[in-house]
């Protein structure tokens, strides 16, 4: 590897840890550094590689102000190379983002079978969970959960402990399960993923961890403990700006002080969350009687 | 000791869900539209295959536009919710307060039975008075 190479992919790695901390600013800025001198460089592959991840960032951000087209051209420039398998999986996700699903189905799967061919464990793992959310959006829980299964094994066989990507595999795989009622498999697995999204410093990605935690919890009528999970989750979910997060928390914390007799503090959630919705004002009186835990997908 | 709210809640399932949208006369098609899901996803959700985010059901109950009882499947007796809030509001009472609230009821049926003995016309009105209240046991 020449010292171009090692000095960016120092750069990416170093990005890289960043974002899955929780600071996409500073991730955005090396990555743009990263692209600024591999541009310099007329290294396309790098300039090509920078591109993939600076778009990640930017759709971590909630931002829309990227080229799609740019990654198209990056998959038929080298359609058999990694940069393309990558590319795929990066359109994939802003597609997901957006909403158009079957768009983002149709790059994901040929980030998979691409992946798959040129035995990139890692793409083909995120490939394969992010496939799987896609089957959660559209509550087919069971087709999610073999994807989330496969998932989980690819990223696992990458390295001795659970990485990041298989750490997230597993939170999902965990909420699959806890959602289908088979809680004692889930929430072991739910456990193990926040434990290693803690121990790995990913903070921004123990949100759905924790709310799957207190969903779980609120099914078992272990309240005190779903208030406790609940709590952290509807705080990560604010620092990082989750509105999905903060009002799925606002919910499982009102049901959970709810079934505790707290009355004052359930309608303080469910204030929180009715804010959310100003052109229904009758939510709130809603939420006091009717129980959604049956039809909820804290995925959708 | 407060009642507990969840005494008072019921799950909302996706045969309810059926049940309402036939209650205001509505197609899976039409419905769909209006929540913006597909009608083959809402075939499911009445299912009870299909599990949706919050933003999605809060549309239903908000498309609906129900009164709580309906949610309780009370359509026949309207009152039926009240009813249940009534119960859960004496419940938390005390001792004391529940004594007087059934002296009160008694004294009211009795009342009600008075009026319906009374002749129809001509009968000045005659406050009823009500008897001692027994001890409650």
């Amino acid at each position: 590897m020449s010292e171009r190479r090692k000095h960016l992919e120092f750069l990416r790695k170093t990005a890289r840890d960043a974002a899955w901390a929780g600071d996409y600013e500073r991730a955005l800025l090396l990555f743009e550094d990263g692209l600024g001198l591999a541009r310099s460089w007329k290294d396309r592959d790098l300039e090509d590689l920078f591109t993939c991840n600076r778009t990640m960032a930017l759709i971590e951000m909630d931002r829309e102000d990227f080229d799609l087209s740019r990654l198209k051209e990056i998959i038929l420039r080298n359609p058999s190379g990694y940069n393309a398998v990558l590319a795929s999986y990066v359109s994939a996700t802003a597609h997901e983002a957006r909403g158009e699903y079957a768009r983002a189905r149709f790059y994901a799967q040929s980030a998979l079978t691409k992946g798959r061919e040129l035995g990139l464990e890692e793409l083909s793992g995120t490939s394969l969970n992010l496939l799987a959310n896609l089957e959660l959006h559209e509550s087919r829980f069971e087709a999610a959960r073999s994807l989330f299964q496969e998932a989980l094994e690819r990223l696992d066989s990458e390295g001795e402990s659970l990485s990041r990507q298989a750490a997230v595999a597993a939170d999902n795989l965990g909420y699959c399960h806890i959602a289908l009622d088979q809680i004692e498999i889930g929430l072991p697995l739910v456990h193990r993923s926040f434990s290693v999204l803690d121990r790995l410093g990913a903070r921004q990605a123990m949100d759905y961890p924790s709310l799957d935690l207190c969903f779980a919890n609120v099914k078992l009528e272990k309240f005190d403990e779903a208030e406790n999970w609940g709590v952290r989750a509807l705080g990560l979910g604010k620092e990082f700006g989750r509105d999905d997060v903060v009002k799925n928390s606002h919910y499982l914390l009102a049901e959970t002080y709810s079934e505790m007799g707290r009355e004052s503090m359930a309608d303080e959630h469910y204030e929180a969350l009715a804010s959310y919705y100003p052109n229904f004002p009758a939510l709130k009186n809603y939420l006091r009687q009717i129980s959604l835990m049956e039809v909820i997908n804290l995925r959708a | 000791m407060p009642t507990p709210l969840s005494t008072r809640k019921v799950h909302l399932v996706g045969s309810r869900i059926r049940e309402l949208r036939k209650g205001r006369r509505l197609t899976q098609t039409e419905l769909s539209e209006k929540i913006g899901v597909a009608q083959s996803d809402l075939s499911r959700m009445e299912q009870g295959e299909y599990k949706v985010g919050l933003d999605t059901l809060f549309k239903i109950l908000q498309v609906f536009d129900l009164k709580m009882g309906e949610f309780f499947g009370e359509t026949a007796e309207p009152d039926a919710a009240a009813a249940r809030d009534l119960v859960s509001d004496f419940e938390a009472l005390s001792t004391e307060a529940q004594r007087e609230v059934r002296e009160f009821v008694r004294f009211k049926k009795m009342q009600q039975e008075q009026d319906a003995a009374a002749p129809e016309a001509d009968a000045p009105f005659t406050p009823a008075i009500p008897a001692e209240p027994e001890e409650t046991p």
